[in-house]
């Protein structure tokens, strides 16, 4: 049997890509199952990964510059903004056609006009199609609550061209304009987002329920082959109208990024994304050379690398062969307090003890390997307004300090002070280990922690009820403004909304109203500071850490540069195909 | 033996629906909510309300049972909450995959340990006895999950004999199945041997054994036409219990090795709260249970004419 299986194995042995200089591209960090390739039906990263490289949006997030800035994709132009502020008007790419496909006349794809583009907001408002992700645009545009509503009551009887959404308006094929309820910086974010691709009719129409698995869009690459469980294929779209930008951010030069500039995208032939739910054979694969980019997880961190005060790096032969990146992530980790409990919600000292007793920095050097950045405010650093740009007063871990406030809090020692109970959404190893860390951080104050490890659901009843006194939390940026951070205590957000703690202090309200409507820079920022000395006098929240992504690529990639609102930048990639036929074995 | 089958599918009907009964209420009472999983934690209650209602959870419970039921006798089940796709669909793309990884080893595991457990019987108490099953009890002590970290790392990674994971269609695939196809037969091996030795021990000590070395029967036509003719009862009920797994697949195996069976979509179910997925196949399972204890008792009377099915 042995023998047998291993001849068969040999006859079929695995070729590099390469060698017939097709630049094909295999992606190593796909570890879960799209639910849905219909843009309007997905709220998940998996789908997202997907969907980005099918489909394009009216705006994108340029690849090589930091803070993430917006740049037309779909568009001519950036969106001219009316004098009252309440107008965007916008011109559509000439020439942008559909990938070819049997739901157009002929199999050919047409070209895209601005009914697509309202087609598509109309698909993205109505309740029966997207139940999950609405909530990116809600409020922002005049009537669109209204047709979202009348799509609710009309079921599916709706009729797209008997319904309009009042504030989206066609001036031509090519151009159209969006007016909003209020003066919003931040209105134009959601434009970006895979939600809002824009998608053709005849698709939706031709395909019905299996338009969910099969994406007609504009983008740089065609779905070949979709295998949810399997192999997916994309292969290139060579009619794609985006050409790779010019400008990036400062040392992107050096370091061989711009080297493309203005070249036709995409520059890969093919990507192959396998599923690959487990990391070890992940890891394993692309030690041979058969992937291109994998993450690191925590195990494989710290077997093959390291960080010090000059960043993260490889060990010995791991860094001859490959290349490791690191790039902060928009997201924040933190805990909650329930400002209705009894105990804890009362009791300001007691909290301010329990954030000066957390050691953040020793937690991310310990359970993190390093991987993570300690916060000082709620906004995670690579957006504006972040701890980058302004000094915070936040608590830095000092245990003499939370001995004094849990004395100011009426209990010296931690005596008479009942177990605080801490509430979390899952009862992993990874979690646990996380509770255990934090129980020996106030165990040295004489508090004693006591964990509830429940289901998702079982954790989302307990905290929408007001059930509990602490919970562990993360948030991840829908779009990377400060505004996205600091909502979460914004009183109107309060329970069952992000606010979890419903924290409610009309101090802070006011300055999240004034902010909101705010453009980045110093005077932005100074109300940020003065919300920040809001919430570290009544500590609503303890922030944690904010993650930072690690991984490893071949060295036959080029233009590779990690960005946190594009999950798989694939049009930009590009291949040394030489190297990539020879691998290294 | 007809009239005995009918009463045997007739009693499968209650058993059916006990299981769904239980499926049912572990569902609604210590499962996920899968609308707040797919939803996340800040979905408005809005939403919640519009994806209850197109996945028919705000119905009473007695109407969402008798739709399952309806489910059960049509053998729709829908399309699952994960991803939309037909239950049909996803059955008919994940089950060759399992059957192509469980059932060749299976097979030739069973040929083997059976040749193995008769082996070691009939030299009970000899060095190979004593070697065997220390090597054996060593075997039995290794989790699974270590055997395929080890032979992943050792014979795909190291050595290069296979491919380290991945999977393709029809008779392309075979390749990536290899591999766990000697992993699950190592892994099967301790157990099973160990199993089938007591079952042909037992035997091997019988009256009939020791008269018919007596009347001079030759050992290998002995093991062959007697002892393993007598042991087939265990063995068949050992075996057909086997059968329903092989569906399954192997969740561990499916993972590591990207292989896009049924297991793996049943673990995924189970966390993600995908019910019509777990209804789906917890039925069709329940009724493949069913099949073979039916069939097992058909066997029996087959293998061993003291069996007769009334």
């Amino acid at each position: 049997m042995l023998a047998c299986s291993l001849s068969w194995a040999a006859a079929c042995g695995t070729n590099q890509p390469g060698g017939d200089g097709r630049k094909v591209f295999r992606y190593g960090a796909r570890t879960g199952s799209a639910k849905s390739l219909d843009p309007v039906k997905q709220f998940d990263a998996a789908s997202a990964e997907l969907i980005q490289n099918v489909y394009d949006t009216l705006l994108e997030y340029h690849y090589l510059k930091r803070p993430y800035e917006l740049t037309p994709s779909l568009l001519s132009k950036m969106p001219e903004l009316s004098a009252d502020g309440l107008t965007y008007r916008f011109e559509l790419r000439a020439g942008v056609r559909f990938a070819d496909d049997p739901c157009f006349p002929g199999g050919k794809g047409r070209v895209l006009t601005s009914d697509d583009v309202i087609y598509s907001f109309k698909r993205f408002a109505d309740a029966n199609t997207n139940e999950q992700s609405y909530v990116l645009w809600q409020g922002a545009v005049v009537g669109m609550d209204e047709f979202r509503e009348q799509t609710r009551k009309l079921g599916k009887a709706v009729r797209y061209d008997r319904l309009e959404i009042a504030g989206v308006r066609k001036l031509d094929a090519q151009r159209f304009t969006i007016r909003l309820n209020h003066p919003n910086p931040l209105a134009l974010l959601p434009l970006a987002a895979s939600q809002l691709a824009i998608h053709p009719r005849e698709a939706v129409e031709h395909y019905r329920e299996e338009f969910e698995r099969h994406p007609v869009g504009t983008g740089a690459f065609r779905m070949k082959v979709y295998s949810r469980r399997g192999v997916v294929i994309l292969t290139k779209n060579p009619d794609y109208f985006g050409v790779y930008p010019s400008e990036g951010a400062p040392g992107d030069a050096q370091r061989g990024l711009l080297a493309s500039a203005g070249k036709r995208l995409p520059l890969l032939d093919e990507v192959h994304m396998p599923l690959l739910e487990e990391t070890q054979p992940a890891i394993l694969q692309f030690l041979v050379g058969q992937l291109e980019w994998v993450a690191m997880d925590r195990d494989n961190f710290l077997k093959m690398a390291y960080r010090d005060e000059r960043g993260f790096h490889l060990k010995g032969d791991f860094a001859r062969k490959f290349t490791i990146y690191s790039e902060p992530m928009l997201s924040m980790e933190y805990f909650f307090f329930n400002m209705d409990d009894p105990l804890v919600g009362k009791n300001r000292a007691l909290r301010q003890a329990i954030a000066y007793a957390f050691d953040n920095a020793g937690f991310i050097s310990e359970m993190k390997n390093g991987r993570g950045a300690v916060l000082r405010s709620p906004v995670p650093l690579p957006i504006a307004g972040s701890q980058s740009d302004v000094e915070y007063d936040w608590y830095d871990h000092d245990l003499e300090l939370a001995k004094r406030k849990l004395v100011e809090a009426g209990y010296p020692g931690g005596k008479g002070l009942p177990p605080i109970t801490i509430e979390y959404r899952a009862s992993n190893t990874s979690v646990r280990q996380e509770f255990e860390y934090r129980r020996a951080n106030l165990a040295k104050l004489g508090v004693k922690l006591v964990p509830n490890f429940q289901t998702f659901s079982a954790f989302l009843d307990r905290v929408d009820r007001g059930n509990f006194q602490m919970m562990s939390g993360g948030w991840q940026a829908d779009y990377p403004d400060a505004e996205n951070f600091y909502q979460l205590l914004y009183s109107k957000n309060k329970r069952p909304g992000p606010n979890a703690g419903n924290y409610n202090d009309r101090e802070y309200d006011a300055l999240f109203e004034q902010m909101k409507a705010m453009p980045n820079g110093p005077e932005r920022y100074a109300l940020f500071a003065k919300m920040v000395s809001l919430l570290e006098r009544d500590v609503p929240m303890v922030f944690t850490y904010s993650p930072i992504a690690v991984g490893m690529n071949q060295r036959w990639i080029k233009n590779f540069k990690r960005n946190m609102m594009i999950d798989t930048p694939f049009k930009y990639f590009d291949l040394d195909t030489a190297k990539q036929s020879k691998g290294f074995y | 033996m007809l009239s005995y089958i009918i009463r045997r599918v007739l009693y499968m009907i209650p058993v059916l629906l006990g299981v769904a009964l239980l499926v049912f209420m572990l569902f609604n009472t210590v499962g996920e909510d899968p609308v707040r999983v797919a939803l996340g934690q800040h979905a408005t209650a809005e939403s919640i309300a519009d994806l209850r209602a197109k996945w028919g959870l705000d119905k009473p419970l007695p109407i969402q049972f008798l739709e399952f039921l309806r489910q059960i006798v049509t053998f729709d089940y829908g399309r699952s909450f994960n991803s939309n796709e037909k239950l049909s669909d996803m059955f008919a793309a994940g089950a060759p995959v399992s059957l192509m990884l469980t059932v060749p080893p299976f097979v030739f595991g069973l040929i083997l340990n059976v040749s193995l457990g008769l082996l070691i019987a009939y030299f009970r108490g000899s060095w190979l006895d004593r070697i065997s099953t220390l090597l054996f009890i060593m075997a039995m002590s290794v989790s699974y999950l270590v055997y395929i970290i080890f032979c992943q790392y050792l014979f795909a990674y190291r050595l290069g004999w296979y491919p380290i994971l991945g999977w393709e269609p029809g008779f392309a695939g075979l390749r990536y199945v290899l591999l766990p196809w000697l992993i699950i037969m190592l892994v099967t091996v301790g157990p099973d041997v160990r199993l089938y030795r007591t079952l042909f021990l037992d035997e091997t000590s019988a009256d009939y054994v020791r008269t018919a070395r007596a009347k001079g029967v030759g050992e290998l036509r002995m093991l062959f036409s007697h002892v393993l003719k007598n042991a087939m009862i265990p063995l068949v009920t050992y075996t057909m219990v086997s059968v329903p797994a092989l569906i399954l697949g192997a969740f561990l195996m499916e993972r590591y090795f990207g292989l896009p069976g049924i297991g793996d979509l049943m673990i995924t179910a189970v966390s993600s709260g995908d019910f019509p997925v777990l209804k789906g196949l917890t039925m069709v399972l329940a009724l493949i249970y069913s099949g073979m204890a039916l069939l097992t008792d058909i066997v029996y009377a087959w293998v061993d004419p003291r069996v007769s099915l009334r």
